[in-house]
């Protein structure tokens, strides 16, 4: 799970705050958490999540290691596994994990083949961890649409 | 017994404005044939006598004068010269041409009409066309192999009735899908596609939620944040998509082991 939807989680577990309520709560610029929960690309740092983890009560380990698995870096990880025809394993947050060729992706979900019976159908927002990582500079850059989100 | 126009003339009670109204003619030229200066032209007879609702014979074509009434004074003419400063200096007056001069006025020959050589396509249809191959999901090069020549020989009018039809079939074709640019997939869309066959189907389908439940059913719904499910007992349950970790058909019996 991403920052963001990690972030998102909690804001739920909280039950009816807006982001603007936690902002007004916190220190935190005009505008970034709203960016940390919704962008796909990775938002934010350690100042930021410190003030965020003492907002939750939260470990601030348990926000850090989260924005390096941004959902950007799993679409590219998806679109890189989907092109070359090769297997990923995702982490999921229930400690298992699901291994199988990308049949087909999009923001919500991930359809694998497990090469062991039907399709299964993964949600996105439960991968925590994924193995092949995509580079970079991957193609999936161009397919996120952070590329057309306009603040 | 003819008698005089002006006397006609009163008879009926209409001024002279009316009679020359009537007649087509001019008031001086009436005021002349009254006044006797002039006798009736044939030619206005007819038209005088209809103007006043009689015969041609009532109209005595010259006219006695008015009796006490003092002579018509002429205006001056165009051609005499004037007091006043002449505007046009001393141009001769233009020659007025005479009655019987019929001869109609030589005109300059107007150039024949010769068609214009085709114009060639704009860039903007060009464009046009292209993108309109592209929503039918064509390429120029098909539209080439159908047409048999070459869009570049197209000429603008060739061209334009070429869009006209492109237009037609484009109005026509069913609405593709949209995709977002640079973006291979919808928000949910293959998940949308996979739970709406599922739901054709009536397969059963299991979920894994995030503490560890499971849940197995038919889909009876399902939209961008929510799946609901008919469990095997009838009873529904709607999962928020958030809760869920993943699920899969069940293929009879207990269903494939997917995770480890």
């Amino acid at each position: 799970m991403s920052l963001g939807d990690y972030l998102r989680l909690l804001r739920a577990k909280r039950g009816g705050l807006t982001p603007w309520d936690i902002e007004a709560a916190t220190t935190l610029p005009k505008g970034l958490y709203r960016q940390m929960e919704q962008r796909y690309r990775a938002i934010g740092d350690d100042a930021s999540i410190e003030i965020l983890a003492e907002y939750y009560a939260v470990p601030f380990e348990d926000l850090r290691w989260r924005l390096d698995w941004s959902r950007k870096t799993l679409s590219r990880a998806l679109h890189a596994a989907a092109t070359n025809q090769t297997p990923i394993t995702l982490g999921l947050w229930n400690g298992q994990e699901a291994n199988g060729k990308v049949v087909w992706w999009d923001l919500g979900a991930v359809g694998l083949d497990t090469g062991n019976g039907p399709l299964l159908i993964v949600q996105r927002h439960a991968a925590e961890r994924w193995d092949p990582r995509a580079p970079e500079d991957s193609a999936a850059d161009a397919d996120d649409p952070d590329d057309e989100d306009q603040d | 017994m003819a008698d005089n126009l002006w006397v006609l003339r009163e008879q009926k009670k209409i001024s002279v404005a009316t009679l020359a109204s009537r007649a087509g003619l001019p008031i001086g030229l009436i005021m002349e044939y009254e006044s006797g200066q002039r006798s009736i032209d044939p030619r206005h007879l007819n038209r005088i006598a209809r103007a006043l609702y009689i015969e041609e014979a009532d109209i005595k074509l010259q006219s006695d004068p008015r009796p006490g009434a003092a002579p018509l004074e002429r205006q001056p003419s165009r051609d005499a010269p004037r007091d006043m400063a002449r505007p046009y200096g001393d141009r001769p007056p233009m020659p007025r041409p005479s009655a019987g001069d019929v001869r109609p006025r030589e005109r300059p020959m107007r150039p024949r009409f010769e068609p214009r050589p085709p114009l060639p396509a704009r860039p903007s249809q060009i464009a046009h066309l292209e993108g309109l191959l592209k929503r039918l999901d064509q390429t120029v090069a098909d539209l080439e192999a159908q047409t048999g020549k070459p869009v570049s020989s197209l000429d603008r009018l060739a061209l334009s009735a070429l869009l006209k039809d492109l237009q037609a079939k484009v109005k026509d074709a069913p609405t593709p899908v949209r995709h977002r640019p640079y973006l291979p997939e919808s928000v949910d869309e293959f998940e949308a596609r996979y739970l709406a066959a599922a739901q054709a189907a009536n397969d059963h389908l299991r979920f894994t939620l995030f503490d560890g439940l499971t849940v197995e059913g038919l889909i009876i719904g399902y939209g961008p944040y929510s799946i609901t499910a008919r469990q095997a007992d009838g009873s529904e349950v709607t999962l928020n998509k958030l809760a869920l970790v993943s699920y899969t058909k069940v293929s009879g019996g207990d269903g494939p082991e997917q995770l480890q």
